[in-house]
């Protein structure tokens, strides 16, 4: 296979993959609304297209499959069979079947796979459907089994085949998107991935796009992250010098070079939008295996974010979303009863908020009963017998390892290994969960994550001549505390009284393991109110040095089982800097006073 | 140890460096570069032979100082040199006395380590080499550093790339 021919397949089936998740949108679509005529039209141009290019490239038995997959539809289109859930399940299962085979292609390019017992069932659910609904219309259908003699459809479609195949992409495109591979264009503009073919109206003229490996561009990232230091150091340089046009030239370098950076960094940004599709089908085999209705409302699907966080979103998002279909919203039975719609909604909503992203899964269901939840802890031997807590607190429950207040284990959720373990992964994207629920009308589910992982902003604290980076979103704020306001007790530590309220006092000379060689006054140094994920407190360090966006970089992996260091950054002068999880640092020192 | 008679069919090249008075190897393959002793910004909570995290043009690695590690008193030479190795994809700063050269030895002067009663553990020794009356033994390096031990480093590496059960 030359490489032509093989950039030719591989572009197909990224293709295929954003054709298929497209195809899925409909079906699920077409279920809500069987009547809609425009929307059979656009799974069928969907399935035709995908027919087209596979033969044009040579997957053959994607071609085979998506002939009969075609046909069958084709039958749907026409009305000979009637849109019911077990038809849109058949063809769900269809598409799911196209994209195993697409996934097993994408592994090895001259896999052969066997499609013929789905086929089959293509086959008898376009006899059976159509012999019991339409009795009329079952003997020709028989016929065309028997004889293979092309229907009236079957001759439409060879037309609609051939049209496509001989009229080139310019007139195609009026009536059908033409399909990309098979058009003679490919040579001139690779396939294009991140842009959806709009369906409906006529394509406007796209946005040429390239496909670049993921590691190169994190080659490219990492250059322009190495640049933006030596920039800061030159420009500190040439501060001592006198020369005005080598200040002023590199005063303008460090403009382009932020727009480098800013540039590159973009590059990594991708729309939530198939994760939030995948989402659709989730709800609907969620609700399905209950017994519930539940519907999906997406917004903000164009919402962009670092590919990393993307991929490791996706399984947080998806244990929400089940578990709003599940534990959230209630049966029809019990929403009848309260005087809600049969049908519940879980809306999955996402937005930028200074400077973080915010998705946010919500649905109106039962909401979270805080008594309930507690008495199931103290059942569990999780809580003391006769503890009571403060109502958000004991919602936070939810988020205990082993926690799960479902009497009934369900298949879809409910292992008691959820909740903990969507907290931890988003934590480790240093992001976090809220929780906002009203008894009776519903739970609100908020992830905050950061924009990227790559660049953080930190505050440059100093420490016995060490310079130490803490993520500015872990700090509340920062003051110097009178001594007054600084209490010494035996039992507790240091306690710092902060209007009204009393803190945990560290000193990160302490925390950091070095002997109280040198105590200084507090009022020497500077306290940092950390208000992070878990109860607040504050931190005394030598100086603050400064406000700065760093690039994160990993530490090799000797280090890497020190949890309170979540990384490193090389600061302006070129030298590495640890950046502090003092969430964790405090951990030991928490321990160690209870 | 098969590996060092292994390593002889080929030829394999080692590079030679002193710690202390005595002379080490380690093969030439695992050597990226040799830099002078950079800056390094040292790590709260690690053993003292861990010397902390330096600047390699961008990319942040861990440096050791395998003197400290091996219990050798260091020398007095000006010549400290910290060889940048390869281990397992990923780099890390090894602090010598001085590097010495490069050696393509003879497999019949290589032999195993010979059978010391000794309280220190010496697994990291690969093979021994004598060479103008001079003794140099060859290392294993991720086992001289007690890389191993830091088998939770998988752990928490994991938590950086989750899955959610």
């Amino acid at each position: 296979m030359d490489d032509f021919e093989k950039e030719l397949k591989l572009g197909f089936l990224e293709e295929a993959s954003q054709l298929l998740a497209d195809a899925e949108q409909c079906f699920l679509a077409l279920e809500s609304n069987p009547q809609d005529g425009p929307m059979l039209d656009k799974i069928f141009r969907l399935a035709h297209n995908l027919k087209g290019s596979s033969k044009a490239v040579g997957f053959e038995d994607i071609g085979v499959f998506t002939h009969r997959f075609e046909s069958f539809l084709l039958k749907v289109k026409n009305g000979e069979i009637p849109v019911t859930s077990s038809v849109i399940s058949l063809l769900l299962v269809c598409n799911d079947h196209i994209r195993s085979m697409v996934d097993t292609l994408k592994g090895d390019l001259d896999a052969r796979i066997d499609s013929s017992a789905l086929m089959e069932r293509i086959e008898s659910a376009s006899h059976g459907e159509a012999a019991e609904s339409e009795p009329v219309a079952a003997e020709p259908v028989f016929e065309e089994e028997i004889f293979e003699a092309p229907t009236p459809e079957e001759v439409e479609l060879i037309r609609l085949v051939n049209h496509s195949f001989d009229a080139n992409s310019i007139d195609a495109g009026v009536e059908m998107p033409a399909p990309v591979e098979a058009a003679p264009v490919i040579k001139v503009a690779p396939p294009i991935n991140s842009v959806p073919a709009p369906a409906a109206h006529a394509t406007p003229a796209p946005e040429e796009s390239i496909r670049v490996s993921l590691a190169r561009l994190e080659k490219l990232i990492n250059s322009v992250g190495e640049l933006v230091i030596l920039q800061t150091v030159l420009r500190e340089q040439s501060l001592s010098s006198n020369a005005h046009l080598l200040r002023k030239t590199i005063h303008q370098m460090g403009k382009v070079t932020k727009e480098v950076q800013d540039i590159s960094m973009s590059l990594r940004m991708v729309p939530l939008r198939q994760t939030f599709q995948k989402m659709q089908r989730i709800v609907r085999d969620t609700s399905g295996m209950l017994a519930k209705k539940v519907a999906l409302v997406t917004s903000g699907d164009d919402t962009e974010l670092d590919k990393t966080v993307l991929e490791n979103i996706s399984d947080p998002l998806v244990h929400l979303i089940r578990n709003a279909c599940d534990h959230g919203v209630e049966s029809p039975e019990v929403r009848q009863a309260k005087g809600k719609p049969e049908s519940g909604t879980v809306k999955l909503n996402a937005y930028h908020q200074s400077g973080k992203l915010v998705i946010e899964v919500k649905d109106d269901g039962g909401g979270i009963d805080g008594a309930r939840l507690t008495a199931k802890a103290i059942e569990k031997g999780i809580l003391k017998p006769g503890t009571v807590l403060p109502e958000q607190e004991a919602i936070h429950l939810i988020f205990h390892p082993g926690f799960s207040t479902k009497a009934q284990v369900t298949e879809v959720s409910g292992r008691g290994v959820g909740m903990d373990v969507v907290k931890t992964n988003i934590e480790a994207l240093q992001g976090e969960v809220q929780v906002e629920t009203v008894l009776g009308e519903g739970t609100t589910f908020k992830v905050i994550l950061p924009l990227t992982l790559a660049i953080i902003d930190g505050m440059v604290v100093q420490n016995e001549g060490c310079r130490f980076v803490v993520p500015l979103s872990h700090v509340h704020e920062t003051l110097k505390p009178a001594v007054e306001d600084v209490k010494h007790t035996t039992a507790m530590g240091e306690v710092l009284l902060l209007r009204g309220e009393n803190l945990p006092l560290y000193r990160l000379n302490t925390l950091l393991g070095h002997k109280k060689a040198a105590m200084k006054s507090a009022n020497e140094q500077i306290a940092m109110v950390i208000r992070y994920a878990g109860s607040p407190f504050a931190v005394l360090v030598d100086d603050i040095l400064g406000q700065q966006q760093v690039v994160i970089k990993e530490v090799g992996s000797e280090i890497q089982n020190l949890k309170w260091m979540s990384g490193s950054a090389i600061l302006g002068d070129g030298k590495p800097a640890i950046i502090i999880e003092m969430n964790e640092l405090v951990k030991p020192a928490k321990r160690g006073a209870a | 140890m098969n590996h060092a008679k292994n390593a002889n069919a080929n030829r394999e090249r080692f590079l030679s460096f002193s710690l202390g008075s005595e002379e080490y190897a380690v093969p030439l393959l695992a050597v990226r570069e040799v830099i002078a002793l950079p800056e390094f910004t040292p790590v709260p909570y690690t053993p003292t032979y861990f010397l902390g995290i330096m600047n390699l043009r961008g990319q942040v690695i861990s440096i050791m100082d395998l003197r400290q590690k091996l219990g050798i008193k260091p020398g007095l030479n000006t010549e400290t040199a910290v060889i940048i190795c390869d281990l397992n994809g990923a780099s890390i700063g090894v602090v010598v006395d001085s590097v010495n050269t490069v050696l393509n030895p003879d497999s019949a002067d290589v032999s195993d380590k010979p059978e010391i009663q000794s309280n220190r553990p010496t697994d990291y020794i690969t093979g021994v080499y004598r060479k103008d009356k001079k003794l140099i033994l060859f290392l294993d390096l991720s086992r001289s550093l007690s890389l191993e031990d830091h088998a939770a480093v998988r752990k928490s590496a994991e938590v950086r790339a989750p899955k959610a059960a």
